[in-house]
């Protein structure tokens, strides 16, 4: 699998009219995963996950365009602190921790949109949850 | 021979007997309830000499009790902190008890004495800090030293309220989120949490206290313990048993026995315990077989800060375990706060033990009380709550114009008028704060400076309560709405003040 880099695109009331992750995916012909948006008139936040080797192109094209462009922390588990009580597993809006077969909590890292959400990360009572940058080629 | 003593009852004696021959059978739990459905209970009573149970979950209750030795020049300690933790002196001289919920005075909420318990067991050094006023047998005034559980002469775990027999599944009524030592509550019933092993749980298997009470001899935090005796607030009537409890530290291990962080909330302490329970009878053979669909517990709003917060209904463990629960007719997702995996372990490492002839079963000297009951405190201070202090509100319509609604703030002296629909639910507030900025910024419309997002109290909320959440959020009143959000009055920091100052 290509390695992805996740980016957070922050629209304000503004620019949030206009079509700018479409023009910015025609413009680059670079396709890019929308993980969540919450969008309205007022503006909002759009996660992406872009090819990790267009990630700085990808960038400049939406900040050209007047949108905030972040990129947003991700969730690391502490397997050896995590004694798997489950008290994250209620509070994540989209399903990324399950339990297995023996009851050990699971995280599933591509579902997880890390930093925007980050409800898990102070109720866990073993503090094995962290909100941590992305390991990125080119930081910024 | 042997089939007549069956028939009669097991003794502990006879199960020691066979623990030490190697022909012990056990089980645990969830196996024994698999064997019964699968055969019957007589027959896995007379399969079956031991069933092992196990829990693994926040017991605030407890702590260590530790000595260190005397120093030289000797000190007779007055207040103590273990990494900065602070401990309390409860006895002589270097005695000092490990509180779990006690938190540290540089990181609190985030580490605790229930942290600090961990992490002797861990064999990690821990600094001690130590203050006395001196005397003449004990001159020494301060103390500055480091430990690891070698150090110290006794360590041991003395825990006042353990092992819950079930607990409530606990959510939120309220607008805004709230941390509470059953977890992080989202606003609006929108998560649920609950705690226990359910059929694993130590005393849901003996229920009636058959074979549990002081010197019952049990698993507690990896090593052998002992129960001492019925816990602090032991209910036996409502199904809520505890149990009091002794376990040697230093022969325990972090695998089973954890610090715990409650954001806003403070520290706890995580306890891994399990409780053999010989099958002495046919009764407690069908007892130990017992389902989670048969454990039901109560939903309480913890949105209501009252000692008898509201019940939204009853639900089984089956349907907790499942991880959602219905509240209000809508599903909501529920979290565990201990760990059936762990619970699973425990039961699983006990019967080990005990197949390996390692750990044998004590008859109890004295069984649990089961007619005890739990009373509420007596209180003989007067307990102010909103609607002894609260007054009529002044209301406006969203469409009155701003002019209007300036004109009765005037007329009727007040800072704040609520804003509700015409059924009288509340829509927003609006202070006179509001207007003049409105007035400033040229707004005319009053739906352009109301604010929408208004906390609110209750009629039955205590007035420390009300006050508390006015700090939080910085603002100097709250409307007062009944169950339908109808306004029904208004409170306002002053006449909290006027009350406290009477």
């Amino acid at each position: 699998m290509k390695k992805v880099d996740r980016i957070l695109l922050r629209f304000s009331e503004e620019n949030v009219a206009e079509p700018i992750t479409s023009q910015v995916i025609l413009e680059l012909g670079i396709p890019m995963r929308i993980v969540t948006a919450t969008v309205n008139s007022l503006g909002g936040d759009i996660l992406l996950e872009v090819p990790a080797v267009h990630v700085e192109k990808v960038v400049q094209a939406f900040r050209k365009k007047g949108v905030v462009v972040k990129f947003p922390m991700l969730i690391e588990v502490d397997y050896d602190k995590c004694f798997d009580c489950g008290a994250c597993y209620a509070l994540c809006p989209v399903d990324a921790i399950s339990f297995d077969e023996e009851h050990s909590v699971v995280f599933d890292e591509k579902k997880c949109i890390g930093s925007p959400c980050g409800l898990c990360v102070d109720a866990c009572p073993a503090r094995a949850i962290k909100l941590v940058e992305q390991q990125r080629n080119h930081p910024k | 021979m042997a089939a007549s003593k069956i028939s009669n009852g097991r003794s502990i004696a006879e199960i020691n007997q066979k623990i030490k021959s190697g022909d012990v059978q056990v089980l645990t739990a969830e196996e024994m309830r698999k064997l019964v459905e699968s055969s019957d209970v007589e027959v896995a009573y007379k399969e079956v000499d031991v069933v092992t149970t196990g829990t693994f979950g926040a017991m605030c209750s407890s702590g260590a009790i530790i000595n260190l030795g005397h120093s030289d020049p000797p000190i007779k300690i007055q207040r103590a902190w273990l990494n900065d933790v602070e401990v309390s002196h409860p006895g002589a001289a270097v005695d000092l008890y490990i509180g779990a919920t006690m938190m540290s005075d540089t990181q609190p909420y985030e580490y605790g004495g229930g942290h600090v318990i961990e992490d002797l067991i861990a064999g990690k050094e821990i600094e001690v800090r130590a203050t006395s006023y001196g005397t003449d047998c004990y001159p020494r005034t301060k103390l500055d030293t480091t430990i690891t559980k070698h150090d110290l002469n006794q360590f041991y775990l003395l825990n006042f309220r353990n092992c819950y027999q079930r607990y409530v599944c606990a959510t939120n009524s309220r607008d805004e989120m709230i941390y509470t030592y059953m977890g992080k509550l989202l606003p609006r019933f929108r998560n649920a949490t609950y705690s226990g092993a359910g059929a694993l749980n130590p005393l849901m298997n003996d229920p009636d206290y058959e074979t549990i009470g002081v010197g019952t001899r049990i698993f507690v935090g990896g090593a052998q313990g002992y129960v001492i005796g019925e816990g602090t607030q032991h209910d036996p009537n409502n199904r809520f048993g505890t149990i009091m409890v002794r376990g040697d530290c230093k022969k325990m291990s972090p695998e089973f026995i954890r610090g715990g962080a409650f954001t806003k909330y403070g520290t706890s302490l995580y306890i891994g315990m399990g409780i053999p329970i010989p099958m002495l009878n046919e009764g407690l053979a069908k007892k130990t077989s017992l389902r989670d669909e048969e454990i039901f517990t109560d939903i309480v709003d913890y949105g209501v800060p009252r000692r008898g917060r509201p019940k939204l209904g009853e639900v089984s463990y089956a349907t907790l375990k499942s991880g959602e629960v219905t509240i209000n007719d809508r599903k909501i997702r529920v979290s565990s706060l201990s760990s059936l995996k762990k619970a699973r372990k425990i039961a699983e490492t006990l019967k080990s033990w005990i197949e390996n002839g390692t750990f044998y079963l004590s008859a109890p000297a004295e069984t649990l009380p089961t007619d005890s009951v739990c009373n509420p405190m007596k209180q003989t201070g007067e307990i102010a709550f909103v609607n002894s202090v609260a007054h009529e509100a002044v209301i406006c319509r969203v469409d009155e114009g701003i002019k209007a609604v300036a004109q009765r703030i005037i007329s009727k002296s007040v800072n704040h008028v609520v804003v509700t629909d015409k059924s009288g639910e509340i829509k927003g507030i609006v202070t006179s704060w509001d207007l003049t900025r409105a007035i400033a910024e040229g707004k005319s419309r009053l739906v352009d400076v109301i604010t929408k997002k208004v906390f609110t109290t209750r009629p039955d909320e205590s007035l420390e309560a009300a006050s508390r959440k006015m700090a939080q959020h910085h603002i100097s009143a709250l409307p007062v709405i009944d169950r339908d959000k109808k306004v029904v009055g208004l409170i306002t920091s002053e006449d909290i003040s006027k009350l406290r100052g009477r």
